[in-house]
C-alpha cells in the first residue's frame, strides 16, 4: 500500500515567530505567513507522518473534532503544495 | 669563506593602496590612477585603517573594455555564481575575481564621452561583495554584522535607523536632519551587528558605502530602533507588530552574496535568522512623514520619551 506523504520543501527558509510561521520560498521572491494551524501542520510536515498523524497532533493542540482536523490537514496540505512551499512523496507501507 | 646570496625583491606596491575598515573586515583598496586614489582617499578618510587586509578589491582604469577582457561581465543577475568567474557590474564598470577568496579586480572603461564617470557609487556593490567574502573565511560565514538599507542618525547616544528602499526617503531624513536633533552616520546603509552571545546588545556602525549625503561616518552606537519609511502628507509613527517587522525588515537587508557562492538560495537563512535577532530584540516601527522637519523631530523626540519610559518601568 502506498500513500502520500508531505514534506517541507527543502530550499524554502523559515522561522516561528511568535504563534506564527513565516516561510519564504526558495527563490527568496515571496513570503507566506502560516497562521497557528497551518504553522503546526507544517511543522510535522516531516515526509513521515501522514494526513492522519498530523491531524491526531491537530485534535491534541486545539479542541477539534478528528474528522474536522483531518479536513483542515487536508486543505492546508494542499494549499501548501499549491504555492510551492510543500513536496508530496510517496511511502510505500508493507 | 662563508659566503651567502641576498635576494632581493622590489616590494614597492605598483598600485596606490588604501586599507578601509568595514566592521570587523579590512578591506584594502587598490588603484593605479594616481587622481583616482587621492579622490578615494579623501571620500573614505573616516575609514582608513592600518590594519592588514583581509581582501583586496583591485582597481584598474583602461582606456577601453575589450569584449573578450578576462574580467567580462557575464549577466546582470547580480549573483557570483561560482568561484572564478567575472560578475556583472554597473555600466562601464566589469569585474573578476583574478585571486580566489583574497583579491577581487574590477576595470573600468574611460571614455571621452564620460571621462568622469567615477561618482564611486558602484563601489558599494564591491564592498559589500568583499564584505561577505572576507567574512566567509574569518567568521566560517557568520558575519558578525550585516548591511542594512538605511539611513543612521545618532541621537542621545543611540542609533536610530531609517530603513527603506530607493527613494523611500533615507537622504531626506538625512537632509532634514539639523544639528540640534542628531548626528547622520550614513544615508545609504548601515552595519548592523548581531546580538552577542555574551550577551550585549546590538550595535549600529557606519561603513564606506556612498549615498547621497556626505559624509559617512565612522561610529558605532547601540541600536535604539528600527523606522521603517514611508512618504505620506502626514507625520505619525506607529509600532508594527513582530511578522509585519519581520517581513518588512528582512526587504531592507542586503543580500550577502560572497565569492563562491553556488546559489542565492544559501544566504536567505542567514538573512532570516539575523532578521529575527534584531526584530525581535528592538522595537520597529512604521513612520509615516512629510518634507517638514520640525514635526518629524517632534514624533521622533515623542517616541524617544516614550521608549526611555518604558525602559524605566
Amino acid at each position: 500500500m502506498s500513500a502520500n506523504n508531505a514534506v517541507r520543501a527543502g530550499d524554502a527558509t523559515w522561522r516561528r515567530i511568535g504563534d506564527e510561521i513565516v516561510v519564504i520560498k526558495g527563490d527568496g521572491k515571496s513570503a507566506h505567513v502560516l497562521n497557528k494551524t497551518a504553522a503546526l501542520v507544517w511543522e510535522k510536515c516531516d515526509g513521515k507522518r501522514g494526513v492522519d498523524e498530523i491531524a491526531t497532533d491537530l485534535c491534541e493542540g486545539f479542541n477539534v473534532s478528528p474528522e474536522e482536523a483531518r479536513s483542515d490537514v487536508r486543505e492546508i496540505i494542499a494549499k501548501l503544495t499549491q504555492i510551492g512551499i510543500i513536496n508530496q512523496i510517496e511511502e510505500i507501507h508493507g | 669563506m662563508h659566503s651567502s646570496i641576498e635576494i632581493t625583491r622590489d616590494l614597492t606596491p605598483t598600485y596606490n593602496t588604501l586599507a578601509l575598515q568595514i566592521g570587523s573586515v579590512c578591506c584594502a583598496l587598490k588603484c593605479g590612477d594616481e587622481k583616482v586614489y587621492r579622490r578615494l582617499k579623501r571620500l573614505y578618510h573616516s575609514f582608513l585603517t592600518g590594519q592588514p587586509a583581509d581582501i583586496t578589491l583591485e582597481f584598474e582604469e583602461l582606456e577601453h573594455l575589450h569584449p573578450e577582457d578576462p574580467y567580462l561581465a557575464h549577466s546582470e543577475s547580480g549573483h557570483v555564481r561560482e568561484t572564478g568567474v567575472s560578475f556583472p557590474a554597473a555600466g562601464q564598470i566589469a569585474a573578476g575575481l583574478t585571486d580566489p577568496y583574497h583579491t577581487i579586480g574590477f576595470n573600468g572603461e574611460r571614455t571621452p564621452a564620460s571621462p568622469d564617470y567615477l561618482d564611486f557609487k558602484y563601489l558599494n556593490r564591491y564592498f559589500s561583495l568583499a564584505y561577505y567574502t572576507a567574512c566567509q573565511e574569518k567568521y566560517g560565514g557568520n558575519p558578525p554584522a550585516m548591511l542594512v538599507h538605511a539611513c543612521g542618525v545618532l541621537r542621545d547616544g543611540q542609533a536610530l535607523v531609517f530603513a527603506g528602499p530607493s527613494e523611500a526617503g533615507k537622504t531626506t531624513i538625512a537632509r532634514l536632519c539639523g544639528e540640534q536633533d542628531g548626528e547622520v552616520i550614513n544615508d545609504e546603509m548601515l552595519l548592523i551587528s548581531r546580538p552577542a552571545s555574551n550577551g550585549d546588545g546590538i550595535n549600529v556602525q557606519g561603513a564606506p558605502m556612498i549615498g547621497k549625503f556626505p559624509p559617512q561616518r565612522s561610529v558605532t552606537a547601540p541600536l535604539g530602533c528600527i523606522l521603517l519609511l514611508k512618504k505620506s502628507r502626514k507625520t505619525t509613527v506607529r509600532r508594527l507588530e513582530r511578522v509585519e517587522a519581520y517581513l518588512r525588515f528582512l526587504r531592507q537587508v542586503i543580500t550577502p552574496d560572497y565569492i563562491g557562492q553556488k546559489d542565492t538560495r544559501t544566504v536567505l537563512p542567514l538573512m532570516a535568522a539575523f532578521t529575527d535577532e534584531v526584530t525581535g530584540t528592538t522595537p520597529v516601527y512604521e513612520l509615516e512623514f512629510t518634507l517638514d522637519g520640525e514635526s518629524l523631530w517632534q514624533v521622533i523626540a515623542e517616541l524617544g520619551t516614550s521608549l526611555a519610559k518604558k525602559q524605566i518601568s
